[in-house]
């Protein structure tokens, strides 16, 4: 008993109690996934559930390489060969994403910047603002069809549409929330109109303006997952409904995971530092969420 | 006074009502009817099908009112809502609890419950419908799933923000474990519970609608996608108008009152 | 006081209406006013004499119908860069470090980097921030956001400074250092300034001349001079001198004739 007192005690000393006490809650938390996984494991082994309703991990692995077996390389597979399944229709939802947010995002910061500086103006727009973001994304999707019918511009809209609605309204309130005396501040300091929006309403509404970024990729992403379903003719929503009606579960599961796990690192690693450095740079305190 | 002071004083009062509460409110609704109808019947080629105006989806409402479709697939839609939405916040009130009350429990299943959180409900929907099928039990399911982790999470941040000195005070006045959470770390976290309980069901409605979509569940989702597919533009724009306006007079009247009420009486931060 | 008048206000009236009522408020009636160059004028009156609505009109934030008002020969219309304004709620930028907020102004006004660089560096010494050039709003103390206001201002080079209640929302302790400060930087930069305060000790310190406000609509009441070189204003010595003490007591006597009319009335 000593001999493992003094041990950890000498490992403490070595490692550090704050990284030890890290590296415990990693290992913590990661029991319950082990746990699951063995789960998993013996379901195979025992089916308890039939192989359709839970496939084995062995097949959901093996479901990437039945995807792309016929790509002919990576090369290929980013210049979306016929053949590449899978990187196809991850690159087909991410390049939405993209292509809605580069559009999306600075069209509503301008337009939330144009309605906010002026009271009369936003006090309009508030409403409009309330209502779209009210009747979710997934809502817009039958008239979309109408719209613009199954195919890709119907899946673009559902996401542009969100991302919109969500920076406009935050910018709008970001810049309303801007104090007055900052504008007056750099007016008194000569500056123009124009000095005005670059210097002080866009940086004061930032944080806001980043806030409504997190939020369009929570709510698009769900959207455009649901869009992909049922008004896409690719896509990883689109992957794995087709792939439920046919009943290839480990493709739906693999499917599912590439879902959580691109917004899940998207959300952590990019917008959430973002989210962090712009609050604490501001001078804000930042609580996580 | 002069009379022109007294012409300002009135000019002044109506741009106040014009700018301000409901008057603006009132504006803005007819205002965006206005240009909606005007839309529709000057730049839109095939008005019927690309943007009926307001007047036909008047019109639609009264004969879906008239045949009785309109109440009961709203009715679906909210009981939908109560169900799967009460569900899961009754779930997900304990096991926040669970989790806040005990760090070993709380660092054991917080990244379990991250990475399930960030599987949103929609991307499961074809798992859970290849479970139960296109059915009823595959909507609830959905909600109960989307509903559950944001009153989670909120419970256990809430019950984490109860000042240590609360519980030592109630522990040196006697009180047992059972105790210090039923009268102190409950009534501690009950904004949180509340802040939860808006985000879980505003989570939870967006699923509803999304549910009935992909299930083919009778209700408002249901209503705007046959609306698609039988090529009844005027009932889809009804059933979106029906589903922002049920969520803001929620929102609005019910949830956000509960909300600040909670805040305020319960509040151990003054917002 | 000699040199040419800098500020000229002749004859200004402002009304304006009520945010609640939408009745006419009568917050400026007849003001005359000159500053002239190198000039110290520090108003004072009760809370809501309009002593800030002068301010803000001078400062070119509130446009005027009735009166004249001129800075350097030229009729006020809108904010400009040579009226620079010190606000009582410090209104740095709270995204900007330091020096980059200090050279704010001369970015505005397109003045070459290098330039830039070395003027910042000139304020920041001279209101004793050095080192702290790379600190953001948000990790420095009121006082010293203050500071940072002041510099801002004058390295923008204006015509006139205007001050508005500036040491108004800081700790006692605090504002006697910066009344000190201001002092020296008045010494040492020859600044031309208009000064708004509700203290009438602030006021008296600080002051070539004092302008007394009468409560609503805001007239000046009196003007009284304060004789005293700015080498000899140091609170340490001030307490002591009559001159100080006799100006003090006759504003704080004049000022209060209006506190107490306005409790009668």
């Amino acid at each position: 008993m000593t001999a493992i007192t003094e041990f950890s005690i000498a490992v403490q000393k070595r490692v550090g109690r704050q990284r030890l006490l890290k590296a415990f809650k990693v290992l913590l938390g990661s029991v319950p996934f082990i746990f699951l996984i063995i789960l998993w494991e013996l379901n195979t082994q025992f089916v308890w559930f039939d192989p359709i309703e839970i496939p084995p991990l062995s097949d959901v692995w093996g479901a990437i390489f039945f995807l792309q077996s016929d790509c002919p390389g990576f090369v290929a597979a980013m210049q979306q060969h016929n053949d590449c399944n899978l990187t196809n229709n991850i690159m087909s939802s991410l390049g939405r994403v993209i292509l809605a947010g580069v559009v999306g995002i600075p069209l509503g910061i301008a337009f939330g910047i144009l309605a906010g500086m002026n009271r009369t103006i936003s006090g309009y727009l508030e409403p409009v603002g309330i209502f779209m973001n009210s009747v979710s994304g997934i809502a817009w999707i039958p008239l979309a069809i109408v719209w613009f019918g199954v195919g890709w511009e119907t899946t673009l809209f559902i996401m542009l549409n969100t991302i919109f609605w969500l920076i406009f309204f935050n910018t709008m309130m970001g810049v309303r929330a801007v104090p007055k005396v900052l504008v007056q501040g750099v007016q008194t300091l000569g500056g123009s109109y124009y000095d005005t929006i670059k210097h002080v309403y866009l940086p004061g509404a930032m944080p806001s303006v980043i806030t409504g970024m997190r939020m369009s990729l929570g709510f698009g992403w769900r959207a455009l997952i649901a869009a992909e379903m049922i008004g896409g003719d690719s896509g990883l929503g689109f992957m794995i409904f087709v792939s439920a009606v046919e009943f290839k579960t480990e493709e739906v599961f693999l499917g599912v995971i590439l879902i959580s796990l691109i917004y899940l690192i998207s959300d952590r690693y990019m917008l959430v530092p973002l989210e962090k450095w712009t609050i604490e740079r501001w001078g804000l305190v930042w609580k996580p969420t | 006074m002069t009379s022109i002071d007294l012409q300002q004083a009135r000019l002044f009062k109506w741009k106040k009502f014009a700018t301000e509460g409901a008057g603006r409110l009132i504006i803005f609704l007819v205002g965006s009817i206005i240009l909606w109808w005007l839309i529709s019947a000057f730049l839109i080629e095939r008005p019927d099908r690309y943007l009926p105006s307001p007047l036909s989806v008047v019109l639609s409402s009264a004969d879906m009112l008239y045949k009785g479709s309109l109440i009961s697939f709203y009715s679906d839609t909210l009981i939908r809502l109560v169900i799967g939405g009460a569900v899961g916040i009754a779930i997900g009130i304990p096991v926040g609890l669970a989790l806040g009350l005990n760090r070993f429990v709380a660092d054991m299943f917080y990244p379990l419950m991250n990475f399930f959180q960030s599987v949103s409900g929609i991307a499961i929907f074809p798992v859970i419908v290849i479970w139960f099928g296109n059915s009823d039990t595959t909507v609830l399911i959905v909600i109960l799933y989307t509903s559950f982790f944001p009153i989670a999470f909120n419970v256990l941040s809430g019950v984490r923000s109860v000042p240590v000195r609360y519980i030592q005070a109630a522990r040196t006045l006697g009180a047992s474990r059972f105790q210090v959470v039923r009268d102190v770390l409950l009534p501690g976290a009950m904004p949180s519970i509340a802040v939860g309980t808006r985000l879980s069901i505003g989570f939870a409605w967006r699923a509803v609608i999304a549910g009935e979509m992909l299930a083919g569940r009778p209700g408002l989702g249901n209503m705007i996608f046959s609306g698609q597919e039988f090529d009844n533009t005027a009932q889809i724009l009804l059933g979106m108008v029906m589903i922002g306006v049920t969520w803001i007079v929620l929102d609005h009247f019910l949830l956000r009152p509960l909300e600040s009420d909670t805040i305020e009486r319960w509040g151990l931060v003054q917002r | 006081m000699s040199g040419e008048a800098k500020l000229i206000i002749q004859d200004l009236c402002h009304h304006y209406p009520d945010e609640y009522t939408g009745e006419s408020v009568h917050a400026l009636e007849g003001i005359n006013l000159q500053v002239y160059e190198n000039e110290f004028v520090a108003i004072v009156g009760p809370s809501g004499c309009g002593k800030t609505t002068l301010l803000n009109i001078v400062a070119g934030l509130l446009p005027y119908r009735e009166g004249r008002a001129m800075v350097d020969g030229n009729e006020i219309h809108g904010p400009g860069p040579d009226r620079g304004v010190v606000f009582q709620e410090h209104a740095i930028l709270p995204w900007r470090s330091v020096a980059r907020n200090i050279g704010h102004g001369l970015e505005l006004q397109r003045v070459p980097k290098e330039e830039t660089r070395r003027r910042v560096q000139e304020y920041i010494d001279l209101v004793g921030l050095s080192g702290f050039e790379d600190r953001y709003p948000h990790e420095l103390s009121g006082g010293m956001k203050q500071r940072v206001a002041v510099a801002r201002t004058l390295c923008a080079d204006p015509v006139i400074m205007l001050m508005d209640e500036p040491f108004a929302a800081v700790d006692a302790q605090t504002r006697i250092t910066l009344q000190d400060e201001l002092n020296r930087i008045v010494m040492a930069t020859a600044k031309t300034i208009l000064f708004i305060t509700h203290s009438v000790e602030e006021a008296a310190f600080l002051g070539d001349r004092c302008i007394v406000f009468s409560r609503r609509p805001g007239q000046i009441k009196t003007e009284i001079k304060i004789d005293i070189p700015r080498e000899e204003r140091v609170w340490k010595d001030m307490a002591s001198n009559p001159k100080f003490t006799n100006a003090r007591d006759e504003i704080l006597r004049l000022v209060r004739q209006e506190v107490t009319s306005d409790d009668e009335h």
